[in-house]
């Protein structure tokens, strides 16, 4: 019996080992475990004590050189500074996030592994893709929220529209005659859309791009009426007077754009953004979350940090912890009602 | 004038020139290895330019990209395993020339073509980028459909020994571009559940396997008849082309610089839609059409100066308007933003100086590596004279790490080994294929851009013939197709008579 138990890498002076010696197999096995645990608690704990104490791996569920990758390097840049270790950007793209989330989510809980979460795709996947997602949101532990970036509605600076309302018009006068690209079913500007079409009661005739470049390009070069994207993507040219924003739709004006008015302001009833905040795969300890949780604050309240995001036009929306979290939750269940009611992608 | 004799002035410096060095160095490196694309070196290197002066940072992002793009082409040529999807094309004739002891040759030509084409391309960029960057917003869906279509036209050029066979390539890659998420109603296609298909068939795990994993079984498997086994029969050491060669290619030299300016222009279109266009447009033109494919240096000139002139092309929507023209230069607006470069006009006003000295730089990165590729030359045509087995396996490995390392997915890997077992008895029982690669990057380009017509014309088809460039488009692939045959008929007259 000793020699299985050295076999099995438990040290002999335990004190629980040697009970098990003595009362026969059954207590063997509770023994073996508690002992076990003693070292793993241990560890554990060690574990807190002098994390980091080795590389941390951060998952980007996008493409390098993309604007999520960008930002998640620009953090892993002062992230380093207050942890003092490497932040390695790991690019695990594919499926709008799904693959990159399937593996934060499975990774190991020791605060090693961290990763980028993009609102709305990351809580929208789990029942628009029931079938075939290998995750879910109770397998992340969401640590801060970064940056918010609200969607803009635009035209070409040569359009007939000034405003929101004489687009609304033109449409009620000619249902779908409006055409008005997106990029991607699903994604948060194709819902944004959604919402506004629904909200205005109009019919609009979505056309997907792959991307912001050839949508841009397609506005500009009047194949399309109107644009539905990002502002830190619509702002560059919003202000260079290639584009007109039409409609910013978030809760207040933002500073890149100040002259476009917000949905609320000209009567609409529609919020959307494109989130990207940090998380972590559940079950790590309360010790380290913690440590990461204040390395975060610190990396979100340095100035040169807020002033490298602004010239990228990525405004930042800190929301920590469980504030992070209420606030995914709450995306998650308006979005699941707006689904039931209406599915947007064909079942 | 100026600001030319500064930009000039900032790349003449000793830290400019080492970093252009080594942009450069880096670059054919990334291009050479299987699966390292264009688009990853410049995305690998953004880091490193944080902390770099902007100027710096922009000539090293620059002499990375399009040293990369030629650096596809050595491996294309002497091992037929090209890098990226640029260089497809090259190995066409390119490898035919290397088992032929020529390899140092082709590999000269395709310096000195890339060159061209690279030097094409940035004066274009640096006279008349402004004007030129209309063409990229003049194009819509319904013109992208048509060069789709012109750039599937190209298939007949490289398949006219064997029709049969290559149209069931082609069309075993259009059944692959039907695969995952339809991107106007979210619907998996195809995908078996897999997540990893949702956005299609990734295409470098195809090519590789393809083109590098079926090579390196070739290599380890040795048959009789076109294989490079070890030795190369009668290597030449010779490693500029000849004089009379490159005189004989200098109009296709010309056309296909300024087929891939343009193209390279287009947002979404693609490196390796301007070579293979180009290389069917030389081999349309040629006196001797049938010498394509058997070795035929006029066909890696051609490919080659199209995918390097490219790099300029796809600057100049970039710089100007602010919509980057592919993959590569998207991550380019990336590194411009960090260092407080906001592309669009204001890059020509505010930032001119930084602006200009990106594009003197890129002049001089485009000699660097014709310098470099010239000189290493030599060496690297020793590679033909290692035996496959040894050979085979490193090939093997590179394939697998790159493919692993394009996302970072076990899944990416499986994928490119099976491409390579189907590459192998594709090759083993004649089926060609570049074929196959042409239509997965062209399917859903034409797919996507057919469906966006068909949206913004509410299902009207006339609107693919009635819009100018649509029409201009139309005629050039209906001509494309239409004069081979017209020569071939007014031939077999003259036979006659």
């Amino acid at each position: 019996m000793r020699h299985s138990m050295t076999f099995r890498g438990i040290p002999h002076r335990s004190s629980a080992c040697r009970e098990s010696h003595y009362r026969g197999n059954r207590y063997h096995a509770r023994a073996a475990l508690v002992a076990l645990g003693m070292v793993l608690g241990v560890s554990q704990q060690a574990l807190a004590d002098n994390y980091p104490s080795k590389p941390i791996e951060m998952i980007v569920a996008y493409g390098a050189g993309g604007s999520t990758d960008t930002m998640a390097r620009i953090f892993a840049k002062y992230a380093e500074e207050e942890l003092g270790q490497r932040v390695v950007v790991v690019n695990k793209p594919g499926a709008g996030g799904e693959l990159g989330w399937t593996y934060l989510a499975n990774a190991d809980a020791d605060g090693y592994t961290i990763g980028l979460i993009n609102s709305p795709s990351v809580e929208t996947h789990p029942f628009t893709r029931a079938e075939t997602v290998a995750y879910s949101m109770d397998d992340l532990q969401p640590l801060a929220n970064v940056v918010t970036d609200p969607g803009v509605l635009a035209v070409a600076a040569d359009s007939p529209w000034q405003t929101l309302d004489e687009l609304v018009e033109a449409v009620k006068a000619e249902p779908r005659s409006v055409t008005v690209s997106h990029e991607g079913v699903g994604g948060d500007d194709h819902l944004a859309a959604l919402n506004f079409a629904g909200d205005a009661g109009i019919e609009l005739n979505f056309v997907s791009f792959n991307g912001n470049a050839e949508a841009t390009a397609a506005l500009l070069g009047g194949h399309i009426d109107a644009f539905e994207g990002n502002m830190s993507e619509a702002a560059a040219h919003i202000r260079e007077g290639d584009v007109r924003g039409l409609a910013v739709w978030s809760s207040k004006r933002m500073e890149a754009i100040p002259d476009v008015p917000t949905g609320e302001e000209l009567g609409y009833d529609v919020m959307s953004s494109a989130s990207r905040g940090l998380a972590l795969p559940a079950g790590v300890p309360d010790e380290v979350y913690a440590q990461l949780l204040e390395a975060t604050r610190k990396v979100i309240e340095n100035p040169e940090f807020e002033a490298e995001l602004a010239r990228l036009n990525m405004p930042l929306d800190p929301l920590y912890g469980e504030e992070y979290v209420k606030s995914l939750e709450a995306s998650q269940e308006r979005f699941k009602a707006l689904w039931d009611e209406n599915p947007w992608i064909e079942q | 004038m100026d600001i030319l004799l500064t930009a000039f002035a900032n790349v003449l410096t000793p830290m400019a020139l080492l970093t252009l060095v080594l942009g450069t160095l880096a670059g054919m490196l990334i291009g050479a290895l299987p699966g390292l694309s264009s688009t990853m070196g410049v995305a690998l290197c953004i880091p490193i330019t944080f902390n770099m002066p902007p100027d710096l940072a922009l000539i090293l992002l620059g002499a990375v990209y399009v040293s990369s793009v030629f650096g596809g082409s050595v491996t294309a040529i002497l091992l037929r395993t090209p890098g990226t999807d640029a260089s497809i094309a090259t190995a066409l004739d390119g490898y035919p020339l290397a088992v032929a002891g020529r390899g140092g040759e082709a590999i000269g030509m395709a310096a000195l073509a890339s060159l061209f084409g690279g030097l094409v391309s940035v004066f274009v960029l640096l006279a008349i980028a402004p004007p030129l960057s209309t063409i990229a917003l003049a194009f819509g869906p319904q013109e992208y459909t048509w060069l789709a279509i012109f750039g599937l036209v190209t298939i007949v050029g490289v398949v006219s020994e064997r029709p049969v066979k290559g149209v069931l390539s082609a069309a075993l890659g259009l059944a692959l571009a039907c695969v995952g998420l339809d991107a106007f109603t979210g619907l998996q296609r195809f995908t078996f559940g897999q997540n990893e298909l949702f956005d299609g068939v990734p295409l470098l795990p195809v090519l590789i396997g393809l083109f590098s994993v079926s090579q390196a079984f070739n290599l380890c498997i040795p048959r009789d008849g076109g294989v490079l086994s070890g030795e190369a029969q009668n290597l030449q050491g010779r490693s500029l082309p000849y004089w009379a060669d490159l005189k004989r290619c200098l109009r296709t030299l010309w056309r296909s610089s300024m087929i891939g300016s343009i193209v390279g222009i287009l947002p979404g279109a693609g490196t390796s839609i301007a070579a293979f266009i180009s290389y069917n447009e030389a081999r349309r033109h040629s006196a001797f059409p049938e010498r394509y494919g058997k070795g035929e240096i006029e066909g890696v000139a051609a490919s080659e100066s199209a995918n390097n002139a490219v790099t300029g092309g796809t600057l100049i929507p970039t710089l100007t308007l602010g919509i980057p023209g592919n993959a590569v230069t998207a991550v380019f607006v990336g590194g411009l933003t960090i260092h407080g470069m906001i592309p669009g006009p204001s890059l020509f006003t505010q930032h001119a100086e930084s602006t200009y000295t990106l594009i003197v730089s890129l002049l001089f990165a485009n000699l660097m590596f014709a310098v470099l590729g010239l000189w290493l030359c030599r060496y690297m045509v020793a590679v033909t004279r290692v035996p496959g087995a040894v050979l085979g396996p490193m090939i093997l490995l590179f394939s697998v790490v790159g493919s692993y390392a394009l996302r970072n997915e076990m899944f990416d890997v499986w994928l490119t080994i099976a491409f390579g077992l189907v590459g192998y008895f594709m090759e083993r029982w004649r089926y060609p294929a570049a074929p196959l690669v042409i239509a997965l990057i062209l399917g859903p380009i034409l797919e996507v851009n057919f469906r966006r017509s068909m949206q913004i014309a509410q299902w009207d088809l006339t609107t693919f013939f009635t819009r100018p460039l649509s029409v201009a488009l139309c005629l050039l692939v209906v001509l494309s197709l239409l004069v081979p045959l017209w020569r071939r008929w007014r031939m077999s007259r003259r036979v006659a008579a």
